[in-house]
């Protein structure tokens, strides 16, 4: 119709209505050629609007920005790159979610040649610049960076063509890294929702058949008919936490090596953290009031990092005496002991079986204690059958020499009967049951090493059918004490073990006091049949 | 410019494709309706916790028609099918006197979206076969939308899902007053 030239429309002459949706105009302005240079709170305005309209408006920005970037004009597709970093950095997985699109990367790189020119245009440079960014960002350090698959295909491909990506400063890379910070849950679930609402809007749009199936599921975890958001938002509540206790740790250790504050800028660092971090605690716990555990933990955390901070700054000021009287106790040990369970454990486990032979897992000893066959081995292995014949059938079939060595033994010496007799009555009788439920029975053994140390050694019996699995054990003892725990033997037992595990735990600055009882809380975790169980509570020991 | 001399040539040659949505109260019939026009049978469904998608062709027209479910739990997440809908089907369960008022409540919170403003809206009032319904036109009386649509075209078309009673007129309306 404008080919006709000038004409009066039937209506009244206006200006042109503007076209497109609100978004279009600000991103068309961000873009304009008689910009002198990047409109950067224009850009950032755009990325707030998307952050707060949030449905389509990533995808229809990210399909109106590459076409700009396309544009014949070098300024319009500059100005859109700008746009385009401004938004990534800014609008999170939504807009990530956009630019790993295999249409948006393709439409990227359309006016890419084949073979890579001589010299790169200034456009292909900064999309080189931007894909490399990305490659190093989001692709290796998001959340979601399974889900950037195809940015990193896009990567190979132009490599493999023969192009060259610039190298990315590391201060640029820094914007984009993940913070850590501490965040409530329902923070996290607030989050979680942007992310599959964007993701539930993509599989839509797509409509293929699989994308639909999985919009489908996807549904049903948004609309709480999957409790997956809960669990997840609950995780990553605890992940953080233990970073933050293992920070408090690394402060503490660092408050106490060291007196002079100034200039140390870990300690600054670490400082920063857990003071940002304390007001989220209230947070955490009215949110959580129902999980007693968490809301104690907490508590007792932050007190913790309460008496941390004061240390902090009394070094700081240079007040070393007062800060002297500070010792916070260390929070994460007993998870940092777990870890490193396994390698260490085996040899735990060989030094443990002189203690208890009549106990713990029979198999491997006879065989080994029958080629050696020396005096001392025969009296014990008669102790062995006997104590643990009627429980195990495995010593009866084991071999005849077993069961003529223990035949041996109690024909011709009395000794080897009154040696067992002494056997069990140190070996069992004076083990405390801490608690026995329907599948696990805990069993303590305390020993007094010297004035203020106490020496414990705890032992888990399998009662259950099934297989236990992934045991592990966490302790806490009064604050004016101190507790070290060894590494577990193990963290599996077969069906009806008994004592199948042990785990040694050292208390020192047990008062010898008469009279005054131990009080620990503890706390297992484990599976059965892979269902993970947890059980905790306080104990009181009678008199050490 | 392009993709306005596609549109064109579609319109010549038929074919056209568009997205409806169908929404509605859980219980409404939105299943059942869309069962009935893909494949003319009734299907005895349990309530959708998540969507339906079926293309249904009448007259040249495609239509793909999203049937979400309409339980408390996933009506917050109706907004996420708004982008690019033509159509929007809202079924209304006649003999539901009670729920009513709800029904109307969710059908002013889609349409005020900006993202609806300009889909056109069919009112199907389902169940017209059980006694005591409410009857198209007193539907349309209570749901006051010549009084609150300005700019929209729409309209309440009586059906049962079972005989198939004003579904096809519902679809013959939807292709007539579509992007003119």
């Amino acid at each position: 119709m404008s080919s006709y030239g000038i004409y009066l429309e039937d209506g009244p002459v206006r200006r042109p209505q503007p076209v497109g949706n609100p978004l279009l105009r600000k991103i068309n302005r961000a873009c304009r050629m008689s910009l002198p240079e990047p409109d950067l709170a224009l850009n950032l305005d755009i990325a707030d609007y998307i952050n707060e309209k949030q449905g389509g408006a990533a995808y229809d920005a990210s399909k109106a920005i590459v076409k700009l970037i396309n544009n014949r004009d070098t300024h319009t597709a500059v100005f859109a790159l700008a746009l385009l970093d401004v938004l990534v950095k800014n609008c999170g997985y939504p807009l990530h979610l956009q630019i790993s699109r295999k249409a948006f990367l393709n439409e990227l790189v359309k006016r890419f040649p084949e073979h890579p020119p001589l010299r790169y245009s200034k456009v292909q440079r900064l999309i080189l610049t931007a894909i490399e960014e990305w490659y190093q960002t989001i692709c290796k350090l998001s959340e979601y960076k399974d889900e950037m698959n195809y940015i990193r295909d896009m990567r190979r491909l132009l490599k493999y063509k023969g192009y060259i990506f610039p190298k990315i400063q590391s201060d640029n890379l820094a914007v984009m890294r993940p913070t850590d910070q501490l965040k409530t849950p329902s923070e996290i679930q607030k989050e979680q929702e942007i992310v599959q609402a964007a993701k539930l809007e993509e599989l839509i749009r797509s409509g293929r058949p699989d994308d639909l199936k999985e919009a489908n599921k996807l549904m049903k975890v948004m609309a709480g008919f999957k409790e997956d958001n809960i669990v997840k938002a609950k995780q990553s509540v605890n992940n953080e936490l233990n970073k933050l206790k293992r920070k408090a740790d690394l402060l503490n250790e660092m408050l106490s090596s060291s007196d002079d504050m100034n200039d140390n800028e870990t300690a600054e660092e670490l400082y920063a953290a857990l003071k940002n971090a304390q007001p989220k605690f209230q947070k955490i716990i009215e949110e959580e009031h129902d999980d007693d555990d968490l809301v104690q933990d907490l508590l007792k955390f932050n007190d913790n990092v309460n008496q941390l901070l004061e240390k902090y700054s009394l070094l700081r000021n240079g007040n070393v005496t007062a800060a002297q009287q500070i010792n916070p106790q260390a929070m994460s040990t007993g998870s940092m002991m777990q870890s490193n369970s396994g390698a260490l454990a085996n040899e735990i486990n060989l030094i443990d079986f002189g203690d208890d032979l009549g106990v713990t897992s029979p198999s491997p000893t006879p065989n080994a204690s029958s080629t050696t066959n020396t005096g001392d081995v025969i009296d014990l292995l008669g102790d062995l059958t006997l104590s643990s014949s009627p429980s195990s059938p495995k010593n009866d079939t084991n071999n005849n020499s077993l069961s003529l060595a223990g035949g041996i033994k109690l024909d011709d010496n009395n000794d080897s009967l009154d040696l067992f007799g002494d056997f069990t009555s140190t070996g069992t009788s004076s083990r405390i049951l801490i608690n026995q439920s329907a599948t696990l029975k805990i069993e303590a053994e305390n020993k007094r090493l010297s004035d203020s140390t106490v020496n414990s050694k705890i032992y888990f019996s399998n009662l259950s059918n099934d297989k236990l699995t992934d045991l592990t054990f966490l302790i806490a003892v009064p604050k004016s004490m101190k507790l070290t725990l060894l590494p577990q033997s193990d963290n599996e037992m077969v069906p009806h073990t008994n004592s199948g595990i042990s785990q040694e735990a050292n208390i020192d600055n047990v008062p010898k006091a008469a009279g005054k009882p131990l009080k620990i809380k503890w706390k297992v975790n484990y599976k059965i049949a892979n269902n993970p169980i947890e059980e905790t509570a306080v104990f009181t020991f009678p008199a050490l | 410019m392009g993709n306005s001399i596609s549109r064109r040539l579609s319109k010549l040659f038929g074919s056209r494709e568009m997205k409806i949505l169908m929404l509605g109260l859980d219980n409404a019939g939105k299943t059942t309706i869309l069962y009935k026009l893909k494949l003319n049978k009734i299907k005895t469904s349990t309530p959708t916790v998540g969507f339906n998608v079926e293309t249904v062709t009448y007259k040249n027209i495609k239509f793909n028609m999203w049937d979400v479910g309409g339980q408390e739990r996933l009506r917050p997440l109706w907004r996420h099918y708004f982008p690019a809908t033509s159509a929007l089907i809202f079924v209304i369960d006649c003999s539901d006197r009670e729920r009513f008022n709800e029904a109307k409540e969710e059908l002013y919170s889609i349409i005020s979206e900006k993202e609806m403003e300009n889909v056109v809206l069919l009112v199907w009032a389902n169940k017209q076969d059980l006694k005591g319904s409410l009857k198209p036109q007193e539907i349309s009386n209570l749901l006051e939308l010549d009084r609150n649509l300005k700019n929209q075209q729409w309209c309440v078309i009586g059906s049962n899902a079972l005989t198939g009673t004003g579904l096809v007129e519902g679809l013959s309306w939807i292709s007539n007053n579509i992007d003119k």
